[in-house]
């Protein structure tokens, strides 16, 4: 098999995306810090800012694995075995929030919780629940999206042979012989990257549980005096010390996650969703609920958005006024309005999309392309495209600003797409994600007939691969723009040198405004609407075009 | 085989190339220029943080007087303005930093970041130069930070109205107390550095500043990573309340003294909010503009100079919340501004080469305080 001059530009150009950063990041912390990896994780335990935050990062991340598991199961059998009328909708809806900026999420959460709601924001015992409750609202769609294509398209012989059998004669039977291990690799692998984004969790850790910090946040905040010689040498220990162990532990959860990936391909017998689907009424009573679910921090940021606060010294009034939205709309007071940010997002999504879709494609037609003959270089292919997941925004982040310091600093911060690099770097792994169950689907006949007829490779590209690829090129697509326009974590750190402001940035600059009029809160809650309203768009468009079996992860 | 030898060849590539780079950096770095030299461009990049005396109308009008084109990139917090200053030695991309505190500006000027201005100032109050009177920085706002208390619960009644920061380590104040934490925010650096002056001259020779803080720590202080949580999120006395994610557990925080004074003029004369007078238990913080190395010294100078005008520095305390540095231009009176602002009668001492030499040893000191409580 030969490797083609696309493959291997596609990797060199990922891999200097991708490690070199974490090179330099890591390069320049050892150099202030001096290489000891013992004292690195040692500090952890010595500092007041990080004490207890290991312990912390992995409850919260299993118990919020084990929630989102208990949530979003019930959701994908409902979607996955009955009909529902407006599906697609209904679909995207309940998968949503895995692309809302963490940010919106928060900021919904918390008037959910707050004294407008729930009114427990107050007891400090609830702190916890809420976060794991937030996380499985945000990673509900992981659970969903691994499952139901299983679930949708498995022909239902098989549950009707199954019963004539002993041991699938009832209903824990068949759970145990059939539906077990035919959803295990799915769920597990479901699991795994639930498990990954919780731990990783950075705003909804910062807003919801005051005072304990994943490894991630912790590293947030000490992040930007780091890599300063004979300066706050501690924090750069503090870095290295939680990269080092969120590294070694999301290595291992994406290798798992890869190992599953692979399993999950053992073709089984499919049938039409049509045949597969059967009307269940009951089922609202599961589907009502998580549409409520998935829908009310949302629906809490709108109507945020249209509440503004009087308070004079008779005492504090709430009206129903637009002027939350013309506060964020008209440039004042050195923010921009919010039709730059929108301009400037919308410029980069699209920028992303240009250059993360191919780029994306041919790395998932490369690890293809090695995968029959040598799985494990698949597997290492596989990994590599996938460590953005596991390197924390504030390495990438630092390695990023140090790259570009050492490069060419002025043109960087002056150039407008530079934050693209770091959208690029988030939704590369997404398209590799969505990519690679969709070209594995494709069988090998196909060409090799059209090969046989004495058809061009060109020609086959697009009468047959093209075609055949659609549905998934543009959910790739659409969702690349999604996760673009959602993108908060490493563009703040990115273009915190530059002054480009995307929509999530906006939304944290105007919730980061003190003492100001009674105009931010609604204006942050109005940007947020706009980013929630098209991102709703983009996904109930894109789920026209979803291959029935897509089996892969969004 | 051969594909595993060609990816280990696109990894080393990858990794040589920014090797190259990274050792050609640290030669560049290494040099330090002699003389000022440099070059106007016709433009001015400022690097700040969230200062919102730097309005929209204020910067064009400067662009219009002067012709100069302004771009700004802006920061989270002071902290983060001499993170960018020190990891940009020698290839500094900005010609100005604006909101360097005096906790702050020694050390930047110990790193050799900073260019001597050329902007002629006029009418700067005596007491804003007095952490600081030399080229490398002009001051352009000021404040004292201090311990603010919800007086609708610290009335003298339910709770009693502390005399001494000893107060705040009794059993009523046990997670009653917001502070921002030294290590990650400057209203905490500045609180912190008041303590250590605060417990070296009070009557007690037992006790260390350290000690506090562990009593403290011990109390359940509330530490928090910045300000804005410390006063949005825990405290009760402030606006927080009606901010999303409030939880209003604190009836006492580290803020502005006159921090009362801004709730009063947003609110129509109405706060709950007062300050803590205690001798010195606040601390003097100066905001500076300075001219940083490498970059554009006359447009620099121009804006130092435009920001110290009176038309743009009077502003300040609207603007701004904070004071003008110049002599004779107070809080407004209206919506009792000035009434509810509080000027210390006796703030900490200590100079800023003091806090500069012992900054990270009274970080460690505060951690170690901290971490065995």
């Amino acid at each position: 098999m030969k490797i083609r001059i696309a493959s291997v530009i596609a990797l060199i150009g990922y891999t200097s995306l991708v490690v070199a950063p974490l090179y330099l990041a890591l390069d320049r912390l050892v150099w202030v810090a001096g290489f000891d990896p013992y004292e690195w994780i040692n500090s952890l335990s010595q500092n007041y800012i990080t004490q207890g935050v290991i312990g912390f990062t992995f409850l919260q991340a299993i118990m919020s694995t084990f929630l989102t598991l208990l949530i979003g199961l019930p959701i994908a059998w409902q979607l996955g075995r009955h009909r529902w009328p407006l599906q697609s909708f209904v679909k995207s809806i309940l998968t949503m929030p895995f692309v809302m900026p963490s940010i919106v999420a928060a900021m919904g959460v918390l008037h959910i919780i707050g004294p407008a709601g729930l009114d427990i924001r107050t007891e400090e015992s609830t702190w916890f629940a809420t976060l794991i409750i937030a996380h499985a609202w945000f990673n509900m769609a992981l659970v969903i999206r691994f499952c139901e294509p299983v679930l949708s398209t498995l022909d239902p012989s098989l549950e009707q042979q199954m019963r004539l059998l002993p041991a699938g004669r009832t209903k824990i039977g068949r759970l145990r012989n059939l539906w077990a291990p035919l959803l295990l690799p799915s769920v597990a692998a479901a699991a795994c990257m639930t498990f990954i984004f919780s731990f990783t969790s950075f705003a909804l850790v910062k807003w919801i549980t005051l005072g304990d910090n994943t490894l991630e946040s912790v590293m947030a905040s000490v992040g930007s005096s780091a890599g300063i010689k004979d300066y706050m040498v501690s924090r750069n220990e503090i870095i290295l010390g939680a990269s080092l162990i969120q590294f070694t532990i999301l290595l291992a959860s994406l290798w798992l996650m890869s190992w599953l990936q692979q399993r999950r391909q053992n073709l089984l017998p499919q049938a039409s969703e049509v045949i597969v689907k059967s009307a269940n009424p009951k089922g609202w009573l599961i589907i009502g609920p998580g549409l409520l679910f998935a829908l009310s921090p949302l629906i809490a940021v709108l109507w945020a958005s249209f509440r503004v606060r009087h308070t004079d010294s008779t005492g504090t009034t709430y009206e129903w006024e637009t002027s939350g939205w013309e506060f964020a709309f008209t440039a004042t007071n050195s923010l921009p309005s919010g039709w730059d940010a929108l301009a400037n997002s919308l410029g980069y999504a699209g920028l992303t999309l240009i250059i993360a879709l191919p780029l994306g494609w041919i790395l998932a037609q490369t690890i293809l392309d090695v995968e029959k003959q040598r799985p494990r270089l698949a597997r290492f292919l596989d990994i590599l495209t996938m460590l953005p997941f596991a390197a924390s925004s504030v390495m990438i982040g630092l390695g990023v600003m140090l790259g570009m310091i050492r490069i060419d600093a002025e043109f960087f911060y002056s150039f407008w797409a530079t934050p693209v690099l770091a959208h690029i770097m988030i939704t590369t792994p997404f398209v590799v994600r969505i990519m690679l169950p969709a070209i594995r689907s494709i069988s090998p006949e196909y060409d090799e007939c059209a090969r046989t007829l004495g058809i061009p490779t060109w020609k086959r590209f697009f009468l047959i691969r093209l075609p055949l690829l659609r549905g998934s090129i543009l959910i790739a697509g659409i969702f690349t723009l999604a996760m673009s326009l959602g993108e908060f974590g490493a563009s703040w750190v990115v273009t915190r040198n530059s002054d480009w402001t995307t929509l999530p940035i906006m939304i944290d600059s105007l919730r980061s405004i003190p003492y100001n009029n009674t105009y931010t809160a609604p204006a942050a809650c109005a940007i947020s609407s706009v980013l929630m309203i098209i991102t709703l768009f983009l996904f109930t468009w894109a789920e026209k075009f979803r291959p029935a079996r897509d089996g892969g992860m969004f | 085989m051969k594909k595993i030898a060609l990816l280990l060849g696109v990894i080393i590539l990858n990794l040589s190339i920014s090797g190259c780079i990274s050792e050609e950096i640290e030669n560049k770095t290494a040099e330090e220029p002699e003389e000022y030299e440099w070059e106007d461009d016709g433009e001015l990049v400022i690097v700040t943080y969230d200062v919102y005396g730097l309005t929209d109308d204020m910067i064009s009008q400067f662009e219009n007087e002067t012709g100069y084109e302004v771009s700004m990139l802006k920061l989270d917090d002071a902290s983060s303005v001499l993170d960018h200053l020190l990891q940009h030695k020698g290839l500094q991309v900005a010609d100005l930093a604006i909101g360097l505190d005096n906790t702050y500006l020694q050390t930047a000027i110990d790193n050799n970041v900073l260019w001597e201005h050329t902007a002629t100032l006029n009418n700067i109050s005596e007491s804003a130069l007095l952490p600081y009177d030399g080229p490398l920085a002009a001051p352009f706002d000021q404040g004292y930070m201090c311990m603010n208390y919800d007086t609708s619960i610290v009335d003298g009644v339910n709770y009693s109205i502390p005399i001494s920061l000893w107060n705040f380590t009794d059993e009523e104040w046990k997670g009653k107390v917001a502070i921002p934490s030294p290590e990650t925010s400057s209203p905490g650096r500045a609180f912190m550095t008041a303590t250590t002056d605060y417990f070296s001259n009070d009557a007690d020779n037992e006790t260390e500043w350290t000690d506090w803080w562990t009593a403290m720590s011990e109390n359940e202080a509330i530490i928090t990573t910045g300000w804005s949580e410390a006063y949005e999120t825990h405290y009760t006395g402030g606006y927080g309340e009606w901010t999303d994610g409030y939880v209003g557990d604190a009836h006492a925080v580290v803020s502005y003294c006159h921090s009362p004074g801004v709730e009063s003029w947003y609110n129509e004369n109405w706060t709950k909010s007062a300050a803590l007078d205690l001798p010195r238990a606040s601390f003097h913080q100066v905001e500076y503009a300075a001219a940083i190395d490498g970059g554009n010294l006359g447009a620099a100078s121009a804006f130092i100079e435009y920001l110290l005008s009176t038309e743009v520095n009077s502003k300040m305390p609207t603007e701004n919340s904070m004071y003008s540095v110049l002599e004779g231009i107070d809080l407004p009176e209206e919506n009792g501004y000035r009434y509810h602002s509080v000027i210390p009668e006796q703030p900490a001492i200590v100079n800023s080469t003091t806090i500069a030499n012992n900054m990270e040893t009274w970080l460690e000191q505060w951690n170690s305080a901290m971490v065995d409580a």
